[in-house]
């Protein structure tokens, strides 16, 4: 017997209402995994499971209550949806308090399929194959691959339900099919990693797993050798994964509640210039077959496509419904959620528009800087606006990529390092659901000996 | 209406016979060794921001996992449906990488007496609602009585009554009851001109709610302010080599991720750590002494047993400079032909165990705080770290120092803003020159990520100097 989720998810709603609940909203999450490791030619674990959990919000007397849980006995729901009720009583009383408001809701995009028939219907043994010739590829690219740190191949089947009192019900489900791979390499006394992935809502997307293991193994073989560097301003250049993570950065000081608290260093600046003018940032809800897409964003409103930074201007910020309430604005439809969680502000395919350099060229026009392709540590402080990480990469000298370096940092100021941007890439790539081309800051400071 | 304690009806996590058949289930393929692990997890959380209690909440986690071993291969299944078919379908699937025969067996399985390092009269999913919503209450009225340029205050109260129960093929049956609390104020100040700093402090561990009444949120509320305000008016950081000093305390997150991760016994037997194949070197300066215990009193990391059923264990990881040992799972132990050392841990029932941290902490030595600081001419004082990461391959650290300060001629002095710390583990292990014999206070707050698991974990470090660290920052050249 297959469980009417929907219902199911209706059923609390009414339970909650039943029990004094104003307003109440219903989310279930259903998931099917499976996953990979080979080590040695062999299997290293093989997982698989299917798993589901539900979240639900109350509103009693303007009071909030949440409570989660994964026992779908009868008895187990009906505890759960009482214990937020309970839970709203602990909380105080705010008349923004609430959910998205019908406004919000109604007519969802289309958005196209979210499943790929092909991993809803995969061969139990594609993750076995794939992770086989993944492991292989990294041991036959260079001698000085010495081991792996794994690869791992997976798939992934989701399901997502809403209901709320304000009418609101949806569903949809969605696929997910990736691989990573992970490698060493060593000469001397130094070892280096280098890890490559590939996420896709569909398997005929995915890259190869040969593609993947060979950037792995390409990106450990690279550091070998890696010292530290004096301490210089130079122009930096970040790999498309880098960008990524720098733009993920930027855009989490767009966040409509840290705005309004004037907890970001872009909190004052809407409408205002903030960046170099080539540079437009994106959060796309919609984009077409994109991994972040999804008809309605967790509390049911349609998603959209939110350009954060349009030619260096800051266009908007990014809001849930409560936050958007407290600022006297519109919800952006970016509500994230899991079961687990309330909503919170969160994006959905975040990318930097491409430009027109060819990486190349990008890489060429520098006389002396730093090519950078890996990064540790969380690194922007959005409150401050100060930029530090640790970073691995590649000296670049007279326009070519020369020795490998590490233990050194970045730093520099985001409203600086936003204006510096001086080239962008036409190499738009997108990891998982963020997306960025290779990017050139004019100067930052390198920090090592 | 007074707010009900939210209870748990629960007399036995899980009937063992059908335990038992479970393992016999996992076992049909003839595989060298089943696991079968439960675990019903209940949580709480009150959340307060501009100056309100702004949500309770409360979660309910429940579910069992099933590992088969053959050889070096693992297979894993889970399941959040009790219900016996379902079960019985996760051990099969399980079984899936066994190849072969097998019988299809009860695997009897019998309590081990175990020891106890926290015990409470009164688990935290006991406790009043209400109780745990003052914590907060209280926290943001200190935070904003103790400085009128305090602007924003976010404090947090989470706890989970974690219960769980270990069976296996060996026939070895283990149970236990995780309590865990913790208490967090974040605050934001704001100076002159605008500038704006944040503080965040906070603690707890596997105590009775009652560690809050001396450990009170005023005092988190406190230290938190304090930290914002004392970022005000910080100035850039010289980028390039320097003497540091830490701090003692929360800064031993800088051992868990510079040393701790690397002898993680997973990657020695994959030889992806630079740790592997070490034991008996020298690693680290003499006054260098590392331990992982998994046996402190109430502490946050603190286990009286992991999730693989073995008793937690007091470790020697690195004795004067020389590397002693590694912390193991039982799955890489016997593949290493050595014993575990009672450090598998998992997140939760959906995941496999790894060798983990517990309490990682560095010995105490012989100076005083004061003659460390004094002995610097030139360098940085490390009194509050936020985040960090550690590449445990090339053995690359990274940490970002939320308080810093300049040392001049053996005196602290002004704030630095945006400093970063950055090494290579064994290196700055070198390059340890002073180690202090002050107490090292862990206030109970580490989170330790790995592989996407993550695990409560406590710190320590007394006051250290380590000479030729590279500090990241935004100032070049100038005047030292």
């Amino acid at each position: 017997m297959t469980t009417n989720y929907e219902q199911l998810a209706k059923k609390m709603v009414a339970r909650a209402k039943k029990r004094g609940a104003t307003q109440a909203e219903a989310f279930i999450q259903v998931g099917r995994e499976a996953s990979c490791r080979v080590r040695d030619g062999e299997i290293e674990s093989l997982t698989e499971a299917t798993s589901k959990g539900c979240g639900v919000r109350v509103i009693v007397n303007k009071r909030l209550g949440f409570a989660w849980t994964t026992d779908f006995t009868p008895s187990g729901i009906d505890a759960f949806v009482d214990r937020a009720i309970t839970l709203a009583e602990v909380s105080a009383p705010n008349p923004l308090n609430g959910f998205a408001e019908s406004r919000d809701l109604g007519a969802l995009p289309d958005v196209g399929s979210l499943c790929d028939s092909a991993i809803i219907s995969l061969a139990p043994d594609w993750k076995i194959k794939a992770a086989l010739e993944m492991e292989k590829v990294c041991r036959a690219f260079d001698p000085r691959i010495k081991t792996i740190d794994s690869v791992e191949a997976g798939e992934n089947v989701n399901e997502v339900y809403l209901a709320t009192s304000a009418g609101m019900q949806g569903g949809y489900q969605s696929t997910s099919a990736y691989l990573y791979a992970s490698a060493v390499a060593s000469e001397g006394e130094q070892l280096q990693t280098g890890y490559w992935h590939d996420v896709k809502r569909f398997l005929s997307e995915l890259g190869s797993p040969e593609s993947v293991a060979r950037e792995g193994a390409r990106r450990a073989v690279r550091l070998l050798g890696a010292k530290k560097v004096k301490s210089q301003q130079v122009p930096v250049i970040f790999d498309p994964s880098m960008a990524a993570g720098f733009i993920s950065s930027v855009v989490s000081a767009a966040n409509g509640d840290s705005v309004f608290k004037k907890s970001s260093f872009l909190a004052s600046k809407l409408g205002q210039r903030v960046a170099a003018e080539n540079v437009t940032i994106v959060d796309d809800g919609l984009l077409p077959r994109g991994l972040g897409t999804a008809p309605f964003d967790g509390e049911g409103v349609a998603r959209r496509r939110t350009p954060v930074i349009q030619n260096g201007v800051l266009t908007s910020f990014l809001y849930d419904s409560f936050t958007a309430r407290k600022a006297k604005q519109r919800s952006t439809g970016n509500a994230s959620r899991w079961y687990k969680s309330m909503p919170s502000i969160g994006t959905h395919n975040l990318y930097l528009e491409a430009g027109n350099k060819s990486p190349e060229e990008i890489i060429k026009e520098v006389p002396n800087g730093f090519y950078v392709t890996a990064m540790l540590g969380h690194g922007a402080n959005i409150v401050t606006g100060e930029y530090s990480r640790g970073a691995n990469g590649v000296w670049i000298v007279n326009g070519e990529l020369t020795r490998p370096v590490q233990e050194v940092t970045v730093a520099g100021k985001l409203t600086e390092m936003l204006e510096g941007i001086d080239a962008i890439g036409s190499d738009l790539h997108f990891r998982g659901s963020t997306g960025a081309p290779t990017i050139r800051f004019k100067e930052l400071t390198v920090s090592g000996e | 209406m007074a707010p009900k304690p939210l209870k748990l009806v629960s007399t036995t996590l899980f009937p063992i016979p059908l335990t038992e058949r479970l393992l016999g289930a996992a076992m049909e393929r003839g595989a060298d060794f089943a696991e079968v692990f439960v675990e019903r997890t209940q949580s709480t959380a009150v959340v307060l921001d501009e100056e309100k209690v702004k949500s309770a909440q409360s979660g309910l986690a429940q579910g069992v996992g099933i590992r088969v071993i053959s050889g070096a291969k693992i297979g894993y299944a889970y399941s959040d449906d009790l219900d016996q078919a379902a079960l019985f379908r996760a051990a099969r699937t399980a079984s899936f990488i066994a190849h072969g025969g097998g019988s299809e067996q009860s695997f009897k399985v019998t309590r081990t007496p175990l020891p106890t390092f926290y015990s409470l009269k009164q688990h935290l999913e006991d406790v009043e609602l209400s109780s745990k919503r003052d914590l907060v209450v209280r926290a943001n009225k200190a935070a904003r009585a103790s400085d009128k340029r305090v602007k924003q205050v976010s404090a947090t109260y989470v706890d989970s009554t974690k219960r769980i129960l270990v069976a296996n093929t060996r026939g070895h049956l283990a149970e236990d009851t995780q309590d865990l609390s913790r208490i967090a104020v974040q605050v934001v100040v704001e100076g002159k001109k605008g500038e704006r700093r944040t503080g965040f402090y906070g603690g707890g561990g596997r105590m009775p709610f009652s560690h809050f009444d001396t450990f009170t949120p005023e005092l988190v509320a406190l230290e938190a302010a304090r930290q914002a305000c004392a970022g005000l008016g910080a100035v850039e950081a010289q980028a390039g080599e320097q003497t540091v000093v830490l701090a003692p305390g929360w800064s031993g997150i800088l051992l868990h991720e510079a040393v701790g991760h690397g002898l993680e016994a997973d990657f020695i037997r994959k030889g992806t750590s630079l740790f592997a194949g070490k034991v008996g070197e020298k690693v680290a300066s003499d006054l260098v002494t590392v331990i992982d215990d998994g046996t402190v009193a109430n502490s946050r990391g603190s286990l009286n047993v992991d999730d693989e059923g073995n008793p937690a264990q007091f470790k020697v990881l690195i004795e004067r400079g020389v590397l002693k040992g590694y912390m193991y799972d039982d799955f890489n132990a016997r593949l290493m032909n050595t014993a575990t050392t009672g450090s598998g841990r998992r997140e939760n029932f959906t995941c496999l165990p790894m060798p983990r941290m517990t309490n990682t902490y560095l010995a105490r030595g012989e100076d005083t705080h004061d003659d460390i600081v004094r002995s610097v001419d030139g360098g940085v004082y490390c009194a509050n770290f936020g985040g960090g990461q550690v590449d445990i391959t090339n053995g690359n650290f990274v940490f970002e120092v939320s308080e810093a300060y300049e040392i001049k001629k053996g005196k602290i002095g002004r704030p630095l803003k945006g400093v970063t710390l950055i090494g290579v583990g064994p290196e700055a292990l070198k390059n340890v020159s002073r180690v202090g014999n002050d107490p090292m206070p862990d206030p109970g707050m580490g989170t330790c990520g790995k592989d996407g698991q993550s695990v409560p974990v406590g710190v320590g470090l007394p006051t250290l100097r380590i000479d030729k660290m590279t500090v990241g920052g935004t100032r070049v050249g100038g005047a030292k």
